[in-house]
This record gives C-alpha cells, structure tokens and sequence, in this order.
C-alpha cells in the first residue's frame, strides 16, 4: 500500500541555518523591543490625550512589531504557520484562552489581535528586554492577588480583550496539562464565555527546557486554531469555588481533544493491515 | 470549647463540601496551596464559610499566616475558645 513517506528530517546545512537564524531573529526581537521601549511607544503614550487610548495606541504597535516578527522568522525559513479562524478572535471583548506548548505562543496571539490586553508574570517587570513592551502597553501583572480577578473581568466589561494563558507556563512536554483556575475565576466574574485557542507546534520547539540554540531536525510548522466559545450554562448556578474547578476541569478536557485533533493532522497516520 | 479533634473533622468537611477536596488528602500537615490547591480566592470563600460556622467575626490578616491544616485548625481553635466581643 502507498503510505506517505515520513518527513525527512532537514540537511547538516539547513540546520545550522536555522540555529544562526534563530539566534539573529531574538537578537532583532531584543533590539527591537529596546528601541521602540524608548522611542515609539513612549511617544505614543504620552502624546494620547488619555491612559486608556495611550495604551491602545502602543497595543496596536505591538501588534504590529510582532506580525513583522513572525514575517521575519517565516522569511528566513524558520518555520511555517497556519491560522485557522481569525476574524473571531477581532470581535471586541473576547476572553482568549490558549495552551501554550512554545516560547513564541505570546507573539503570533499578539500578532493576531490588534488590541489585546495579557497577564504576564511579574518577573517580567525586571527583564532587560521583555519589560519594555509589558510596561508601555499596559500588560496586567499576575501578582496582584484577587484583584487580578476583579481587573480581568473589568476590561472584559469595557469591551477589552484579554489573552491568558490557564497553564500559567509552558506546557511539559509529555505531561498532562495543568490548567490553573485563574481564567475560570475570571470567566465566571465577568460572566463572559471563553474563546479557546488551540496551538501546536510539530516538530516541537521552544519548550520549556528547550534552548533556542537547539533547533528540531526540521523546520516546524506552527497551527493556531480559534475554536468555538465555552459557555457558562450550568456552571453560575454553582457556587463559585466548585464552578471555577469544573469549569477549569472542562476547559482542560476540551484542550485535550482538541491538541489530540490537531497534531493528529500533523502526524503521519500508521493504516493497520494492508 | 471545642477541641483540636472536633475541628480538624469540621474543616476537613467544610472542604470537602466547598472545593471538593477527598478527605484522605486533609491532613494536619497538608499545605493548603501546595497540596490542596486552595488559591486566595478559594480563601476568602473559606473564611466566609468559617464565620457562618462560628458566629465570629473573621478578619482576614488572623489567616495571613495560615499556610497548612494545623495552622487553620490552630487559628480556628483559637477564635472559637475566645469569648465574643460584648
């Protein structure tokens, strides 16, 4: 029987590239986030007549930085990617929720929505190069406690749409995910339905432990796929603590099968018999 | 008065019954972040819990220092063997 062949894995040549590619890419990425942290993005802010349209102003920057930065890597042969349901994610308000199997998960969410708020960890706030982008365009620190909920459902209700990632980390590789109940507290606070967004990476890269100098055997290919919303039916009847944990139970089931679906795309399937 | 006892088994309910912790995982030493995945917000649900259970007015700093079982039986027993304020 004609089975596809397998895919090679890529040349000494092309790797090598790839490695000096990758390290060139994060060195524009660094640079990049320094220039604009003292150039663009403070002009942007303070010449905003408020806070509010301030940030907005610096969001769509990022936006856009980081668009040219999935271009570039895509451009230097670094990988592929494919974006399945776009227009949904544009709708004002939307509560994204993503797993988050890579490093660079955070830069095509971004890319993808022109104004999105994110919670981001605090240690952050200290990177050299990370903190310039999370401070001028408003990024909510995760440390804030249960305030943290209270801001979340705040700017779902003012019509702002928030990335979180529930794992609160990347994924382990070969681990079962571990959603935090965080973006279930917030969903159930601002009463507003999740948006699911599913992305995988094969072959897997930039995961946690993963060096960015250690690139796969072959160039990867990146899926992001905007799912349909996760009501809350049922789970505001609950008392709050048990429907933030059956709703962050049920959120983790539907990533399961959804992650399962994907790379199953992705893998060459093994036809029992002949 | 109540004894330590009576209160472990009352908290381990009121877990059970809130965040629907297996009462095997309640132990005087099990951490409530760590091993029962209690957050800040599960907390303040807690607390609220506490004081309709003990007619005591709760102030949220006499749990700041609560870190495991022991420690919330031990906080417990001592608001409830305290008289109410007149």
């Amino acid at each position: 029987m004609n089975e596809p062949a397998p895919p090679q894995d890529a040349s000494r040549f092309n790797r090598a590239w790839r490695v000096f590619a990758t390290g060139f890419s994060f060195a524009c990425f660094g640079l990049g986030a320094v220039l604009m942290g003292f150039t663009l993005w403070p002009l942007l802010r303070l010449t905003a007549p408020d806070r509010r349209r301030g940030i907005a102003r610096v969001q769509r920057a990022v936006s856009r930085s980081m668009a040219v930065f999935v271009w570039l890597m895509k451009s230097l042969g670094l990988l592929t990617y494919e974006v399945r349901g776009r227009d949904k994610l544009l709708v004002p308000g939307q509560f994204i929720v993503a797993n988050h199997p890579t490093l660079i998960d955070v830069v095509f969410l971004v890319s993808l929505v022109p104004e999105v708020d994110c919670i981001v960890k605090q240690a952050l706030w200290r990177h050299p190069f990370l903190r310039w982008p999370v401070v001028w365009a408003g990024y909510i620190s995760n440390a804030t406690g249960e305030g943290l909920v209270a801001a979340c459902a705040a700017a779902l209700g003012a019509g702002r749409s928030l990335v979180v990632f529930p794992e609160g980390t990347r994924t382990r590789p070969a681990e079962p995910l571990n959603l935090q109940r965080g973006a279930a507290q917030i969903a159930l606070a601002a009463r507003r339905e999740l948006r699911p967004v599913t992305i995988t990476c094969e072959p897997i890269t930039l995961f946690k432990g993963n060096p960015w100098w250690r690139v796969p055997p072959r160039r990867p290919h990146w899926v992001i796929a905007v799912g349909e919303p996760l009501g809350l039916d049922g789970y505001l009847n609950e008392a709050p603590p048990l429907a933030a944990r059956h709703l962050t139970q049920a959120l983790t089931q539907w990533f399961d099968v959804s992650i399962a679906q994907q790379l199953g795309e992705m893998r060459p399937q093994t036809r029992p018999g002949g | 008065m109540q004894s330590t006892q009576e209160i472990f088994e009352q908290l381990r309910s009121v877990l059970q019954e809130l965040f629907e912790i297996e009462p095997g995982k309640v132990t005087l030493d099990a951490h409530l972040y760590n091993d029962l995945e209690i957050d800040s917000i599960d907390t303040i649900d807690l607390i609220l819990r506490l004081k309709e259970l003990t007619g005591r007015k709760i102030q949220p700093d006499q749990f700041r220092n609560v870190r495991t079982v022991g420690d919330a039986v031990a906080a417990i027993r001592e608001l409830v063997n305290t008289p109410a304020a007149a």
